[in-house]
């Protein structure tokens, strides 16, 4: 009997987390460092992992370095060995929690939020506070989450060679839009 | 004289041009067609990566890895093996109807959030009934 008790309570738990989770595998981050008249230097990852808990507004995602894609090879090359070092830094994380979140408020319009949270990158971490997001809730029951800001290359220990100072911003901004469906 | 080292000059930058542009605009890895660095079951790709992520990962990452596993999941650009193995497709999925596939593609990376094991640029190259 015990068993049984704790068999269903288990269950009951399994349900309700897996209720409570929204994920995407294949967000996409966007991260543009150009300079004008200068080549783009831009890279899109179509691989990344998202997932929220609509309970409390908890959320966290993960992109694998090497699936950002240049338009150039050679570019995708030097930033993977020489700004990135994806070999040794493989991911990139963010783990953070949007304020005053609820599912039931959210609807076809486009809300925004903030959220605090920190993001790892190149081996460092820093924090994003007060940041901006937009969450739109669609009538399939997918949430849509997009937003952007702006990166300090410097925070991440990225140092980039004077010879290309003037075509590499420093300041890189990052796009996001994640479309989470119900686990 | 002077015209020959004129000529030759001139090849000469035109050949630096050349292999300098072709450098700078070098293709992107074509996936698809190179020779893959591992040919490797799907269960014992797993294996690999539930005694130890770290090993794994450094081991095969960014490398071209051919798998043989089961489809467990699909979508339009993606294709999922024995439930961890995450490929996402180069071309739009026609759906397939095998269950025994194999797949090529680069592994990106572990995914710790899901425990999946991520790879870009998959193409099916095998599909056994």
């Amino acid at each position: 009997m015990k068993h049984l008790f704790s068999a269903l309570c288990l269950l009951l738990m399994i349900s309700v987390t897996a209720q409570e989770k929204f994920l995407t595998k294949t967000g996409t981050v966007i991260f543009e460092a150009s300079m004008p008249s200068f080549e783009e230097v831009k890279a899109t990852n179509k691989n990344t992992t998202a997932i929220i808990n609509t309970k409390n507004g908890e959320f966290a995602a993960l992109v694998l370095v090497k699936g950002f894609r240049f338009k150039n090879a050679l570019m995708e090359e030097h930033f993977n060995e020489n700004y990135a070092e994806s070999d040794d830094y493989p991911k990139a994380t963010f783990k953070g929690k949007i304020s005053d979140f609820s599912i039931d408020d959210l609807n076809g319009t486009s809300q925004e939020k903030r959220y605090n949270g920190s993001l790892t990158f190149h081996g460092k971490t820093k924090s994003l506070n007060n940041k901006t997001l937009s969450i739109t809730k669609s009538t399939d029951g997918s949430l849509k989450i997009t937003g952007s800001l702006k990166v300090n290359v410097a925070d991440y220990d990225i140092e980039i060679p004077k010879i290309v100072s003037n075509k590499l911003s420093r300041e890189v901004d990052v796009i996001f839009e994640f479309i989470l469906n119900k686990k | 004289m002077k015209k020959k080292i004129l000529i030759i000059s001139l090849l000469a930058i035109t050949i630096i041009a050349y292999f300098g542009y072709n450098y700078i605009y070098q293709d992107h890895r074509n996936i698809s067609k190179e020779d893959a660095d591992y040919t490797i079951n799907a269960s014992e790709f797993i294996t690999e990566f539930v005694s130890d992520s770290e090993i794994a990962q450094t081991k095969y990452l960014n490398k071209t890895i051919v798998i043989n596993g089961n489809i467990t999941a699909q979508t339009n650009k993606s294709i999922t093996l024995n439930n961890i193995i995450f490929c996402s497709l180069l071309e739009i999925n026609k759906i397939s109807k095998d269950s025994v596939v194999t797949m090529k593609g680069r592994f990106i990376g572990y995914d710790d959030l899901l425990e999946e094991i991520k790879l870009d640029q998959c193409s099916l190259t095998k599909t056994n009934q």
